[in-house]
């Protein structure tokens, strides 16, 4: 059973723009895998499906740890898939630390002590420890994304879907989060545009173009291919042209 | 970069800071209520007040000088309606209580607002069973207020760098324009809280 | 127009909170039926922007410059219910955290600015644009229009409040709020009518909402809310205006307001000043100033319209 399948997904905007074009790929529990490709090639979008959180499509198919995305299923979905949206605001939405890392599991039906017990412990694991009482607007970047990372680790989900972690984060932040993100035995699932991330943390990586998935495989092999980078929009990524091949 | 006037709380290891927000709001509640409620020549309950706000802002270690900041910015307001007072049989004496028991009142309140944080005054409204919907809106606003306040200190600059001209008519397009770029980047932002909000599990 | 505490006496307190306790509730449940979940966030959101907007300057003359309320501008983007419960989270906010605004005065303010104002303002901009139209530019019209209303009503509502609880007497408090409120209006009419046509600009769906179902207030709601505003400025404009009619006046007895009706009707005695100049009576100057003033508004209005969407649709320009 894969962490996450998609199959043949299509996805049109109430405009009717195509957004996505028979996307298929699969992920293996415990695989990183990065989502590359140019502005507006999809990657968001995609990132949404995997937590139904578009309106259902007819066209294709998507499953989680072999559990269907629709209906009635949705809530189990939204427990196991973490997304992390882009702007770390969107997603701070309660009045304190605690209560924005205790949504989640609150909304799963926790309370009382163990409720106390997965904040805490949250918390903790993104190096937080202390923050609970903070408000949100009071907090750096780089922390407020940890804060929807335990957010999201508080929900015990056994699939993170990150979109963009690394913008805007200073060399530091970036540096942490990388080495968390490393340290963390979770499914990811990230769409990002920092190519020296990809190479550091995902071994696997699908380009994305136009909706459609143009190339799909290992990350040194992809990121190497200058023409095909090129050619989508990005470029081959410094830390390659200086390192030697495994 | 956030805006001084906006953050009214001042945190301090205090008697008063560690009450909880629910007893710190109905007492102010009370003595607000209480001056209102004695006649208008009672000066010497007046003096009395005024003796327990300043007792109350010593036991804070609130800084004095914060305190009376943000009551001078009050306060002209509170004179202007005031002043009006004055036209009147008997009017120096009703003007003159009622900015005394105005300036009390505002006081208090700024004493509260110093030593309480807004969020856990929501808390309370919270326990106290207050209307969902409303309580949600005063938490969301509290959590963006400041957010767009830098959105548009931003925008304001934005626009102002790009005018050479100076004048009326191009500050008021300025700001009626950040208006409305606020507006619609605000309702942006709820669709995406919206999205945020299901995706860790909202039953609708 | 934020009153502090120690101006409004406990009795026109208890009034005005029941009847804003009232009105806000109305608003919540009718926001809770007909608003669609998604959209619960856009109304904290809206609130935030009512504050931050209020604090842009709008420079006028010297050194002094205009602020936006924001009641009707609310209305017009967000519908009638969801503007009362916007301004009123706005004015809690402000009361318990800035101390802007008394806790005993918490009732009166927001019945004046989040339940009056909002209110009458509604009601002039439907009626506008049910006469004059829908296009773009009938709607700013109505927009200008209604803001204006609505900022002199809550001030007349506010001047009865003061001076029924003994602060002023009406012959003062009323021209002078009246007055004064006549020319903030304005600027309130403007900018709130420039804020909308930015809007529109840039996301006309986000205007259409408000003639929308989704907006339409139920039909219960408005009722309650009309009667609440006739009501409260039956009871704090009335007997200073025109005396008490006699059914009032018992249940004005009840309350204990009927002291207060020794003062003179205003159109016998207002403050000397008022007068103007040429005119022999006093209430015909004060009618003629009101008439004035609407005129005034209803001009402004009409230019601005014209100006922000000329050719009764919105250009395709792009903002700046």
């Amino acid at each position: 059973m894969n962490a996450v399948e998609v199959r043949g997904l299509e996805y049109r905007y109430a405009d009717g723009t195509l957004a996505l074009r028979h996307v298929s790929f699969a992920v293996v529990e415990g695989e990183r895998v990065a989502l590359i490709g140019p502005n507006g090639a999809g990657k968001s979008t995609l990132l949404l499906h995997l937590n139904g959180l578009l309106p259902e499509n007819p066209a294709g198919a998507v499953s989680i740890l072999g559990t269907p995305v629709k209906g009635e299923n949705l809530p189990e979905i939204r427990a196991r898939v973490g997304l992390l949206f882009q702007d770390p605001d969107d997603q701070l939405f309660c009045p304190t630390v605690w209560e924005d890392v205790a949504f989640g599991p609150a909304q799963m039906g926790l309370s009382g002590a163990a409720l106390e017990a997965r904040v805490a412990g949250a918390l903790d694991r993104v190096g937080l420890a202390g923050y609970a009482g903070r408000l949100p607007h009071h907090l750096s970047r780089g922390e407020k994304r940890r804060v929807c990372l335990a957010g999201v680790l508080a929900c015990e989900a056994r699939v993170l879907a990150l979109d963009e972690p690394t913008s805007d984060l200073d060399p530091r932040a970036r540096r942490e989060l990388k080495s968390f993100l490393q340290g963390l035995p979770v499914t990811q699932v990230i769409a990002t545009h920092d190519l020296e991330l990809v190479v550091e943390l995902c071994p696997r990586a699908i380009l994305l173009d136009a909706g459609a998935v143009v190339a799909d495989g290992k990350t040194h092999e992809l990121l190497n291919d200058e023409g095909l980078m090129v050619a989508h929009g990005l470029d081959r990524p410094h830390i390659l042209r200086h390192s030697h091949p495994h | 970069m956030h805006d001084d006037l906006l953050s009214p709380y001042e945190h301090r290891d205090s008697a008063v800071h560690r009450l909880p927000a629910g007893a710190k709001l109905a007492v102010a509640v009370a003595f607000v209520f209480g001056i209102v409620v004695l006649p208008r020549g009672s000066w010497a309950a007046y003096a009395a007040g005024a003796a327990v706000l300043v007792v109350a802002a010593g036991v804070s270690r609130v800084p004095v000088r914060r305190l009376v900041t943000r009551l001078l910015w009050l306060e002209p307001f509170a004179l202007g309606i005031a002043v009006l007072a004055l036209f009147q049989p008997g009017g120096p004496a009703i003007f003159a209580a009622t900015l005394a028991r105005a300036t009390l009142c505002l006081s208090a309140m700024v004493m509260l607002a110093a030593t309480t944080r807004f969020t856990d005054l929501l808390r309370v409204l919270w326990r106290l069973k207050a209307p969902g919907l409303l309580v949600t809106t005063l938490a969301l606003m509290h959590r963006y207020l400041f957010l767009l306040a830098d959105e548009r200190s931003r925008m304001l600059r934005a626009r102002r760098s790009r005018t050479y001209v100076a004048g009326r008519a191009v500050a008021w397009r300025a700001s009626a324009s950040v208006a409305g770029a606020l507006f619609v980047r605000s309702s942006e932002r709820a669709e995406r809280i919206w999205t945020a909000m299901l995706a860790r599990g909202w039953k609708t | 127009m934020h009153v502090p505490d120690g101006f409004i006496d406990t009795r026109t307190a208890l009034a005005t909170g029941t009847l804003a306790a009232v009105g806000l509730g109305v608003a919540l449940a009718d926001v809770r039926r007909a608003l669609p979940p998604r959209r619960v966030p856009l109304i904290g959101l809206a609130a935030a922007f009512v504050f931050a907007a209020q604090m842009l300057n709008f420079p006028v003359a010297g050194g002094t410059s205009g602020h936006l309320i924001g009641a009707v501008l609310a209305a017009v983007l967000l519908g009638p219910g969801a503007a009362v419960v916007v301004m009123s989270a706005v004015l809690i906010l402000q009361c318990f955290m800035f101390a802007d605004g008394g806790v005993t005065a918490l009732g009166a303010n927001i019945f004046n600015m989040a339940i009056v104002a909002p209110g009458i303002g509604w009601a002039a901009y439907r009626l506008i644009c049910r006469t004059a139209g829908e296009t773009l530019r009938s709607r700013l019209f109505a927009t200008a229009f209604a803001a204006w209303v609505s900022t002199v009503s809550a001030a007349i509502a506010c001047a009865g409040e003061l001076a029924l609880s003994g602060t002023a007497s009406w012959g003062v408090v009323f021209p002078a709020m009246a007055g004064v409120h006549m020319l903030i209006g304005l600027g309130e009419a403007a900018i709130t009518a420039l804020v909308v046509a930015w809007v529109a600009r840039l996301r006309p769906d986000l205007v259409a909402v408000a003639g929308g179902a989704e907006a339409r207030a139920g039909y219960r709601s408005l009722v309650v809310w009309g009667l609440l505003v006739s009501v409260g400025l039956a009871l704090f404009v009335g007997p200073f205006a025109c005396g008490w009619p006699d059914g009032l006046e018992k249940v004005a007895g009840a309350l204990g307001f009927e002291s207060r009706a020794a003062e003179k009707p205003v159109l016998a005695a207002p403050l000397p000043g008022y007068a103007v100049p040429g005119i022999g009576s006093t209430a015909l100057s004060t009618i003629i100033a009101g008439g004035v003033g609407t005129l005034v508004a209803f001009g402004l209005a009409f230019l601005l319209a014209r100006s922000l969407a000329p050719g009764g649709s919105p250009r395709a320009r792009r903002p700046a």
